[in-house]
Parts: structure tokens; sequence; C-alpha cells
């Protein structure tokens, strides 16, 4: 049973499935923001369409089990200021966390063989601000500890 | 590397018979010659494929390209382009469609493929960073394009994966096959049937690479401009993002009465409203969609709440399919008409040229020229919906009457005989679509001299729709037409959305210029980059008049010639020969093309610094 012990506040980038259109604009903003190129390997969101209706968001949505963590053999990973933080010098691009997390929000980076997780770009993330169909919110949720 | 940028500096070239694959290099001085897209193909399809081949031989060749601007986020450019000598006209063809295949090309390390030969059995591509594989697909083979598409994805496992596929049309030769990315078309003139006479199911195509601009701070710029400036205009900022294309059938179908109706009988559809963009909207909208990194979303997700096709759902249709299906069936039903839409899009074939093959049909039944022995004792009346969506099945499969409509309505005319050809309503072979030969000057003429025939995008109608060139208008007509097919070839070149037209200019203007050099660093001047577009066309002007296509061909179907509109705003409007021919002269004395054949002369191919296509006409003696 959750008990919430903290009323921080966890961020989550909300998705609009009936305002989506699948124009992929967001994966391009964030591979232009991070790495000022044009690509979906190297972004952190996808959007994923199965069927004339049905669209998926697969980005990191800071979930509680902080499966990645978890699965984590080097302790590479951490929570930090509502972020999963990679720390790339213990980081061995095993993949485990991008096999443990359910949401289907890390891939690594196809040169670097890092993982990418979704970190609000500082604050302001260029795929909520570049959609234009406002599919994509950031919202603040209550943080939930056990 | 390449001094330029957007391009990735190399074309695949993939033979099926063999199954070898060869890496052509593009050099920076290719690239600024023939840009992408449009001319990169037509330049390889016209040194590749020798013209007076049938389209269903092993050498033809398929082009799958990009342009400098896919795998960016520039908007209307998540497309991709495919050429080919079609089957349907005989000439050079190409089509494009909205698809993250173009970009995934990009990352993939090609500007774009070539594929050549015929397997041996049923196949398809899987390429990836660098590295083909010649998959089997016989367990994909008489699929319908979704499930194929579905397929494959499961097969890579990867659900994002972009995949092009055609269906049991292109497999069966339907003379209009289309090639199916997620739920859109390369629709026209065929090119999933040459796809299906190589035995080609699909290409799946992903990459891990990326593409960018030559410069950013000048393309981040002209964005905020695009951004500022597409606001300011009402059909990107309000008509095609609420309703799509549909929104045409008003200001065309009643305001304008200029929507073919009944196989061109008239072009004042009574029922109109009834096929509305405004009625799409509010009954039978679900959804918004985009091509990629469009930021207009003019596709829409459309279903049948209600009514005798329930649960029909399509993304679609589009004004054209709305024009085909419905108005030139003279159906009503827009439920019919999603269901119609979905189910050639499931198929494999192009609604503009199926449904105008059906109207035809229908005339040709009302006038007795055909009987319900023909048609398996259908009785293919104007307004038989159960007909037009039954047939599609029966077409795709090349049953009964499907096999004669299967072969588009001038290859059907020429079979049923009796005079009907006056009412085929197609040029070069390719169905006319539904913006008006008789209410717009510019379409006679642009439908008669266009590369591909009756094409709506070489040239553009949105120019007269919107007052800058008078429809009703013969002096001028020839400029702004060539103006019109220059700026469509450039589109097609880079490859990007002819909405932009709207914004950038019906003809080519500084604005597009503006456009391409921060992505490209040619330092391109207005004056080169029209160069470029003619180089482009005369190309494929070559290409056609090797096939034997002269001025002679440059025509519209006889019922538009005699036949004014007989009802509705248009009435009395058309193009009679003696005035088509005055136009015709214009065009071709602009061009430097002879007027007597039609042929591009040879100091125009050599001011446009084709001397080896001037060469080659000679030798053939076409020149002139």
């Amino acid at each position: 049973m959750s008990v919430v012990v903290a009323q921080e506040k966890k961020p989550l980038i909300r998705f609009d499935i009936k305002k989506c259109a699948f124009c992929k604009i967001c994966e391009l903003s964030c591979s232009k923001y991070h790495y000022k190129k044009f690509g979906d390997s190297i972004s952190r969101i996808t959007i994923i369409r199965k069927g004339p209706l049905m669209f998926k968001c697969h980005i990191c949505t800071r979930c509680e089990k902080r499966f990645c963590i978890t699965a984590c053999p080097t302790k590479a990973l951490s929570y930090k200021g509502g972020n999963i933080v990679v720390d790339p010098k213990l980081c061995n691009s095993c993949g485990d966390c991008v096999k443990a997390c359910p949401f289907h929000g890390i891939r690594l980076h196809p040169e670097t063989k890092l993982p990418l997780i979704c970190d609000l770009c500082d604050g302001d993330p260029s795929c909520v601000k570049d959609c234009p169909k406002g599919a994509l919110s950031l919202v603040w949720l209550p943080e939930v500890r056990k | 590397m390449m001094k330029y940028s957007g391009y990735k500096g190399k074309v695949l070239a993939i033979n099926l018979t063999t199954k070898k694959t060869s890496s052509i290099e593009i050099t920076d001085e290719f690239a600024r010659k023939y840009l992408g897209g449009n001319g990169f193909a037509v330049r390889y399809i016209f040194d590749m494929v020798d013209p007076r081949m049938d389209a269903f031989d092993a050498t033809n060749v398929v082009a799958m390209m990009t342009g400098p601007f896919q795998g960016i986020n520039s908007p209307t450019a998540g497309k991709y382009y495919m050429a080919t000598k079609s089957p349907l006209t005989n000439g050079y063809f190409d089509s494009v469609s909205g698809g993250f295949i173009g970009a995934q090309i990009k990352y993939a390390g090609y500007d774009g493929f070539l594929i050549t030969g015929k397997a041996d059995k049923p196949t398809y591509l899987f390429v990836e960073d660098g590295k083909v594989e010649f998959r089997p697909a016989e367990k994909l083979w008489g699929r319908l394009t979704g499930e194929t598409q579905e397929m494959i994805k499961e097969e890579v496992g990867d659900p994002n994966l972009c995949v092009s596929a055609i269906g049991p049309a292109g497999e069966n030769l339907v003379r209009y096959a289309c090639v199916i990315t997620e739920y859109r078309a390369a629709g026209r003139g065929g090119v999933g049937a040459v796809l299906g006479s190589k035995k080609l199911k699909a290409v799946a195509v992903r990459g891990s690479g990326t593409n960018e601009v030559a410069d950013p701070e000048a393309y981040e710029a002209w964005m905020q401009w695009y951004k500022e400036e597409a606001k300011k205009v009402p059909g990107l900022a309000v008509g095609l993002p609420t309703y799509g294309t549909p929104a045409l059938v008003a200001s065309i179908g009643k305001m304008l009465g200029a929507m073919g109706s009944y196989n061109h009988k008239t072009e004042f559809f009574q029922n109109w409203e009834n096929i509305s963009g405004e009625r799409l909207k509010k009954e039978f909208w679900d959804k918004d969609t985009a091509c990629p990194a469009c930021p207009i979303a003019c596709s829409k997700v459309f279903s049948a709440k209600s009514g005798k096709w329930k649960g029909a759902i399509s993304e679609g249709p589009e004004y054209e399919t709305i024009y085909s299906l419905g108005s030139m069936c003279g159906i009503d039903d827009l439920g019919a008409i999603i269901k119609g839409d979905s189910l050639c899009d499931e198929w494999g074939m192009d609604t503009v040229s199926y449904g105008v093959a059906v109207s035809f049909i229908m005339e040709a039944y009302e006038k007795q020229l055909i009987t319900r022995e023909n048609t398996d004792g259908v009785e293919f009346k104007f307004g038989n919906d159960d007909a037009m969506i039954a047939y599609i099945e029966k077409t795709a499969k090349r049953e009964g009457i499907g096999n004669l409509i299967a072969e588009g309505s001038l290859r059907a005319a020429r079979v049923i005989g009796g005079g009907s050809e006056r009412f085929a309503i197609q040029v070069k072979g390719l169905e006319i679509p539904g913006h008006s030969a008789r209410a717009l000057r510019g379409m006679a003429l642009g439908y008669s001299t266009a590369t591909r025939g009756g094409s709506h995008h070489d040239p553009r109608p949105t120019g007269e729709y919107a007052g800058a060139s008078d429809r009703k208008a013969v002096e001028g007509k020839a400029a702004w037409v060539i103006g019109t097919q220059q700026m469509t070839t450039i589109g097609d070149s880079l490859v990007n959305c002819h909405f932009l037209e709207r914004l950038l200019g019906f003809t080519l203007t500084q604005k597009w210029v503006d456009m391409i050099n921060p992505v490209t660093g040619f330092g391109y001047t207005l004056e080169e980059l029209t160069t470029v577009a003619e180089r482009i066309l005369d190309l494929e002007r070559s290409f056609n008049v090797r096939t034997g296509i002269r001025r002679k061909d440059d025509t519209l179907p006889r019922r538009f010639l005699e036949e004014p509109i007989p009802e509705g705003p248009s009435q009395g409007m058309h193009t009679d020969e003696p005035t088509l021919n005055r136009m015709l002269d214009e065009f071709y004395a602009i061009k430097g093309w002879d007027p007597k054949t039609g042929v591009p002369t040879k100091e125009k191919l050599i001011r446009m610094g084709l001397e080896d296509v001037a060469d080659r006409l000679a030798k053939e003696g076409i020149s002139c």
C-alpha cells in the first residue's frame, strides 16, 4: 500500500490521444533541442500509431516504481529533480533499463549507446512547445512515495 | 562529404533479378542541377529506362526518392516521391505521398532507391542503415495494404517501422494500382502495378541517422516566418485544418458549379450539400491527422455513425475521392464514399482513376453500349453505391467487368467502342480529377500539356480559384500554366506539399528561393531555380516524346472540347479546339518546344544544360 509521505511534485508530459495528429513534430523537436540534428532514433519521445484512431506516446512517465533504476546493474541511474539521470561513467550500455521500462520510455543513443530519457529540456519541454495540436502538456502531480 | 546540405550523397540501385545492390554517388554538381525527388528520378529514369519498353518489363525502374527537405522538421515536407514509366499513360509518371518513410530513407543513409529487375517470387525489401535484405513475401501476397504493413512490423518487431506496400490491385497489375504508407497513398499512375510486376510487395525502411540543414540560424528564422505568415492565409490557418480538402465541395461544387458529376454530363451536383466538407466534419469526423512534420493536419479520420454504411471508417476521403466515388458516380451517401475510400486503400488502387473509370462504365451502361450481360447482371446505373463498392474488390482481382475497369477508362473505351472514347474522362490515359477543364482555362491547357496527363498537380488549379489568374482568360494563360508547372516541379523535387503555394506563390517566387537556400546552402537565385524547374520538365517531356507522344496527344476528351457545361454557375463554359490550339501555340513558343510536334528544340535543351539529351533525340531522329 502506498502512503503519501511528502507533498513534492513530480512532472508528467501528459498525452491527449484525441488531439494528437501523428505528425511526430515532437520527436524532431526533441532531437533538435538535444543534438541540433533531426532524427527519431535520438528522440526521447515516440508516437506510435496502431489503427486509424489508436495512437500511443512513449516517454518517461516518472513512474513510482522506477523500474529502470532497479534494473540497472551498475547503479548508473538515479532520480533527481523529477528526472531519471544517467551517469555516463557508470553506464555500461547493457540496455537492461530499456527492457525494464513498461512504458517504452527509454532507448539507447545509436552512437554513444547511452540511455535517452526525457529530461524536460531544462524545464521547458520542446515537444510540448512545438506540438501544433496542443496534444502534449506538462503537468505537476503529487509525488507518491512508499 | 558533400558541400551542400540535405543530402546523404548516395542513391541505392536495387536489382530484384540478381538480388544485388550498388551505390550511385550524388555529387554537389548533380544535386544543384537536379535538386532532388523529381529532378533526381527523371534524370535516372531517362538514363536507365528504354521508353519504348512495356511498363511491366523487368527493365522498367521504380524510383523511390527524397529531396533535401525530408527528415527535418520543415512543415509539409513529411513526404516521399515515387516515379516510373506508367502502365496507364506509358509516359514518365510520378506520385508523391505523405509518410515518414521519406525521412527514414535519409536516416538510413540514402537519398533514394532505384528499383529494377523482377523477383522470381514475392519479395519485400528491408533497408536498415545501409543494409538491404531481400525478404520472402509469399505469406504477404494477396494481403490488403493494412495487414501487410502490420505483418511486416510484427516480423521485424518494430511497431514504429515505416512500410510502403502494394495491395492485391498492384499484384494483379491494375493499371492505376497505388502504394500505401500508413493510410496515405502514392496514388496515381500505377506505380503500385509496376511494383506488382516486379513481385515487390513492400519496402520497409528504418535508419538511426539524422538530417541537418546548411544554415540553422537562417532556417530557424524561416520557420518563425512560416509560423507567423501561415496564420494569415485562411486556407492554411482555417480551411485545411478544420475541414481538410473536402472544404472544396462547397466552393467548387456549389459556388463555381465546377465539380464533375455523372461522368461530366454536368458539373453541378444538385445534392452537393449531402457530400460537403461541413457535413463530413459535423457528422462523420473522428480526428485530425497529419503527414509527418506538418502542423496543418489537413487529413481527417471519418466514420459513418449511422445509415446504410454504418461502421465504415477511413483516413479520408479527400475532395478528389468525394468527386470520383461521389458526384461522378451520382452517389451522395458519404458513408458509401468513406467505405469506398478505405477499400480502395486496402486493395491498393487510386480512388480517382477507379471512380472515374466506374462513372465511365455507368454512362456506357446508360447509353446501352454495354448491358447486364457484360456486367454480371449488375445494374451499373449512376447512383448505385453497392456496385461502386462491390467492384473495388472485383477490380483488384480483375473479375468480370472489373477486369475492364482495371484497365482504366481509355482502354475500356477502346474495348467498348461505339464512340465511347468521347466521354472517357482522361488525358493521355490518366483519369481527370475534380478540377474542371471547362470552368478553368488553365486546367484545360494544363491537363493537355502535363507530363502525367490528367493530373491536378501539374498545373495547379488553386491560383485560378483564388483569382490570381482569371479563370476565363485565354490571353497570358500559357505563361501562367508554365509558371505553375515550374512551381509544382520544384515542390516535387524538394519533396514538399503543393499547399505551400498559398504562402510562397502559385508560380516560383523569391519566397520559394528563400525557403530552399537555408536548407541546402545552394545560394540559388530565382533565375537559377527556374532553370532547374525547366530542365526537369524538359527531361520529362524528352522521355515522353521518345515514347511517341507529340502535340496531337496534348488535348482533352472530346466531351470537354465540344460540350459546354450545361447548367449552374459556370454554364456555357468550355475550351474549344481552336482556343486550345491558340493556347498551345503560345505554350510551345514560351517553352522552346517545336510548335508542330511539341518536341523540345535542340537550342532549348542545350540552354538547359541537357546536351546529351539533345544528342539522344537527334540520334533517334526525333529532334527538331
